[in-house]
């Protein structure tokens, strides 16, 4: 069952606020890693919701981001309609999208599942990569940021745009927070622990973890509509299935089921990308080794054995008295 | 190209792509069914395989060597992947499996680059091989029809294997009923290693003939991952025949979809996925029932 701890207040307000301090000391490198940690951190945050709550473990969400970010790109770029609706547009498709691959494989458990969501996710790589009206491998440039200049906000300045993201980040982790506390987190919960025992009392667990699956997918989108803001460019690379692995990898390392967890994940991997891939051109080498390494460690993640630590410390304390 | 000849020379396409498939599915379909395992670098092993293959061939100028060669290495590498890793995530669930074969993926496919770089190596058939091939009145390459000749040969060698001997048969009961076969002494983890094995060498063995059709790429490894994976849910766990139907269906969908409707091709093998998935979750022919 989720609860919103003070440990994992902290640990958001921690990752929010340092991303912030060092957007605004460094330079405009560290705001392009700041951004680049904070969208990641967003999509597994979503993704930690079903796969850590749910036990949906999705390969598809770096193909959902992709959907938010096309959505976006194609109402702003191609149809030149203002930002906001296309952004309201833009997480709507991604919702739908994630409804249907929700509810086609609701069905389907354990490596079915995780193969399924793989193959859907690229069967929507696959039509915007072969789609003209998109841009087709070449990508699609010209997009739009918001424009909030009515309330003093200059979002073309980049340091104005990486707190925007950040914020969005908390807003999103928020969002999943508050969505997990209320009754029908606690049920898709259940479904995560026991789906037969929540179909014999009578839910129709399909449906549920149908529209579980599409609210992640539309924070998952949201964050695809903030990385097509960012970069005002896109092209099929966001969809590649290896974003869907990058952001499970982000889930696993910061610690699957905490939710909080997932934002440490993003800093731990954007931070060792950069750091190696400023000596050597063949990083994901390292990625690869590090990955292996972590998940053959049998960890909690990194969130989960702070907070593993936390309940010792509490229960020796309480031992003591 | 007459209308016949058009559609004959699209049919033996269709085979040579599902051929490649089935190759490659098997092993993996038998390895799932076995023990519940998830490989996600099995098509970087095929990637390798290709290398090896490419490598092998220059260097003796023998494309036979090659043939023989690409599966044994990739072999060796699946013997030690085994070693150090495979072997210990076996009951680790398939999250764990498909993210540290996932990052054995990023490892494979960087080792390549490094080794053989980046750019597109090209391997020539065998010279006996060269040259097309006359099958009921139209000219077809004749390498490709061994690629089909080789995909044929496998099938039937693995049907026989799996049918008629106490190796198929204990893993038949393997495939069915884990436990029970291991309670009736059967050694399910060696076993398994045999099959992992097989599956690594027809992985290579896939690689080193495809060289020379399509040249060795690095993103050979995920390319060829998704229909793979496709063909194993669309046939069903663990079963020769799901395999093979799947590889089949696949391989003409691909060929025959990107001819008939060009635009709607490449998702056309998804649609019959979310078809298989909604009406029949366990496959079409699984082996467990």
């Amino acid at each position: 069952m989720f609860e919103q701890t003070v440990p994992k207040t902290l640990c958001v307000a921690a990752v929010a606020s340092g991303l912030a301090l060092y957007a605004i000391f460094g330079g405009y490198f560290a705001r392009e890693i700041a951004i680049e940690i904070a969208l990641l951190a967003m999509l597994a945050v979503s993704l930690d919701v079903i796969a850590g709550y749910g036990g949906m473990v999705s390969l598809c969400h770096g193909a959902i981001y992709g959907v938010g970010a096309y959505g976006f790109g194609a109402m702003t770029a191609l149809g030149g309609h203002p930002a906001s609706l296309s952004a309201l547009v833009a997480v709507a498709l991604a919702a739908a999208f994630g409804l249907m691959v929700g509810a086609l494989t609701a069905n389907t458990a354990g490596i079915f599942f995780i193969m399924a969501t793989l193959a859907f996710g690229q069967m929507a790589y696959t039509l915007v990569f072969e789609s003209r009206a998109l841009g087709g491998d070449d990508g699609l440039a010209g997009i739009e940021r918001f424009d909030a200049s009515s309330v003093g906000i200059d979002l073309g300045d980049s340091l104005q745009f990486t707190l925007l993201v950040i914020a969005a980040m908390v807003l999103a982790y928020a969002l999943c927070a508050q969505l997990l506390r209320a009754s029908f987190g606690r049920t898709l919960v259940g479904i995560g622990a026991n789906e037969e025992r929540m179909r014999a009392l009578g839910l129709t667990t399909w449906r549920h973890k149908a529209l579980a699956f599409s609210f992640s997918a539309a924070v998952a989108g949201a964050a695809g509509v903030l990385a097509a803001q960012h970069t005002q460019y896109i092209s099929p690379d966001y969809l590649v299935w290896t974003v869907s692995g990058e952001a499970l990898v982000v889930v696993i390392l910061g610690g699957l089921g905490t939710l909080a967890g997932p934002l440490l994940g993003a800093v731990v991997l954007v931070g060792l990308k950069h750091l190696v891939g400023g000596w050597t051109d063949h990083w994901h080498l390292f990625v690869g080794l590090f990955l292996i390494g972590a998940v053959m460690a049998g960890g909690r993640g990194l969130y989960g054995q702070l907070e593993h630590v936390l309940a010792g410390r509490r229960a020796r304390r309480e031992e003591g008295r | 190209m007459s209308g016949i000849d058009f559609w004959l020379t699209q049919l033996l396409n269709a085979m040579q792509l599902s051929m490649l498939l089935f190759l490659l599915s098997i092993g993996l379909t038998i390895i799932f069914g076995l023990m519940h395992f998830v490989n996600l670098a099995h098509g970087a092993l095929y990637m390798l395989g290709a290398y090896v293959g490419v490598s092998t061939a220059g260097a003796f100028d023998n494309y036979w060597l090659a043939l023989l060669g690409a599966p044994l290495a990739v072999m060796l590498v699946g013997i030690v992947l085994y070693a150090l890793i495979i072997r210990r995530m076996r009951r680790a669930g398939p999250m764990n499996q498909v993210l540290v074969t996932f990052g054995l993926i990023f490892v494979l496919v960087d080792l390549v680059r490094l080794v053989w770089g980046d750019i597109a190596l090209g391997m020539e058939g065998p010279a006996s091989l060269e040259g097309t091939l006359e099958v009921l009145g139209v000219r077809y390459p004749a390498y490709r029809l061994f690629v089909i000749g080789v995909g044929l040969g496998v099938l039937a060698v693995l049907a026989l294997v799996l049918a008629r001997t106490e190796l198929g048969a204990m893993i038949r009961a393997g495939v069915e009923n884990d436990a029970m076969a291991a309670c009736l002494g059967i050694d399910v983890e060696r076993l398994f290693f045999v099959v992992f094995c097989v599956g690594c060498a027809l992985a290579g063995l896939a690689g080193a003939i495809a060289a020379p059709v399509f040249s060795a790429t690095p993103s050979m490894a995920t390319d060829i991952l998704i229909p793979t994976l496709i063909v194993v849910v669309i046939g069903g766990l663990g079963s020769l025949a799901g395999a093979f139907a799947g590889s089949l269906i696949v391989g003409f969908i691909q060929t025959f979809g990107a001819v008939v409707l060009p635009g709607l091709a490449s998702i056309l093998v998804y649609v019959l996925l979310a078809l298989v998935l909604v009406a029949r979750p366990e496959g079409l022919l699984p082996a467990r029932r």
